[in-house]
């Protein structure tokens, strides 16, 4: 899988599959930002929800406000999945096929399984499929 | 460059680190795996205290850090100048040359460079000769592959959250 020339994978997923890729998780520099950008608005309420979701995977010093950089790699890793879970609940987005790309790799065995219960919270309600890359091609977890 | 046991405190990233044994990386032909969950600050250990420290002991060190994408485009610009034709050159080909350029150091630092290249036996082809000793930030499970397996003295490094003290947290390191 390429890292920073992407054009191989939007290629060949680009057009069937949301794709969450490590080199490329956010936009902006906070998850206030991300959110507003998602959202098309301010949403305290997302922001909050998130932030006591990420106490869970033990980042205690989260705040919608703190800069991105100020986080390890496996933590905006983290934030990412969340927010993208957050989204897909809150707007109600049914039948989508997600691809974590170099995302899973970065978490600890204990974070990856607490994700995964969060992945399957949303899996059958709003019909999400999940992959991971795996080699040069990717994987369907089931 | 040893670092010995005692505490290291990074206010600004909060973080209070124990460190419980002497890390030596002096040893010839070592291979040190850094590992334990997430935050914990296996990065920020190394780009604060290690690398400073082989910087103070006039060490040369090669750092493959966890945002390679921003690392790649650097590496082109740097060999460009250098007068290396990379238009059309892939990653691997950047990294390659690169290493292959960088003959003088003996330390290589990797963090969780094993996501991007599971099969990373090339990077030990590519610098053995010359590199004494490898340090890699990994949340895989495996450790180097079996064909450098002879060659290096393996120790595994964990991290662990063991509590916190006021908004800093305390990790102790230690080896497993």
């Amino acid at each position: 899988m390429a890292i920073y020339n992407l054009s191989t994978i939007l290629n060949t997923y680009g057009d069937a599959y949301l794709i969450l890729e490590f080199n490329h998780l956010f936009i902006s520099s906070s998850i206030r930002e991300e959110v507003w950008l998602l959202q098309r608005k301010d949403d305290d309420a997302m922001v909050k929800a998130l932030m006591r979701e990420a106490e869970e995977f033990d980042i205690h010093d989260a705040s919608g406000d703190k800069d991105f950089d100020t986080y390890s790699g496996g933590q905006k890793a983290i934030l990412g999945c969340l927010l993208m879970i957050a989204v897909i609940r809150n707007r109600k987005i049914h039948d989508l096929k997600l691809l974590l790309n170099h995302v899973l790799d970065s978490l600890s065995e204990d974070n990856q399984k607490k994700l995964f219960a969060k992945f399957e919270a949303i899996r059958s309600a709003h019909n999400i499929r999940l992959f991971t890359d795996k080699k040069d091609t990717i994987q369907e977890i089931r | 460059m040893e670092l010995k046991k005692g505490k290291y405190r990074l206010e600004e990233r909060g973080l209070n680190f124990s460190l419980s044994d002497d890390l030596n990386f002096n040893n010839k032909k070592s291979c040190f795996y850094f590992r334990g969950g997430n935050g914990f600050g296996k990065t920020s250990f190394l780009e604060k205290i290690i690398i400073p420290g082989f910087k103070n002991a006039n060490a040369q060190y090669i750092y493959i850090g966890q945002d390679m994408r921003t690392q790649l485009y650097t590496l082109r610009a740097l060999l460009s100048v250098q007068g290396f034709k990379v238009a059309n050159n892939d990653e691997m080909e950047l990294l390659r040359l690169w290493i292959n350029n960088s003959r003088s150091a003996t330390v290589f630092i990797l963090d969780e460079f094993d996501k991007y290249f599971p099969d990373h036996g090339f990077i030990f082809d590519w610098s053995d000769s010359f590199i004494q000793t490898y340090i890699f930030v990994t949340h895989l499970g495996g450790s180097r592959p079996d064909a450098v397996a002879q060659k290096f003295k393996t120790s595994n490094v964990k991290f662990e959250l063991i509590g916190f003290d006021g908004h800093l947290k305390n990790v102790q390191i230690g080896k497993e």
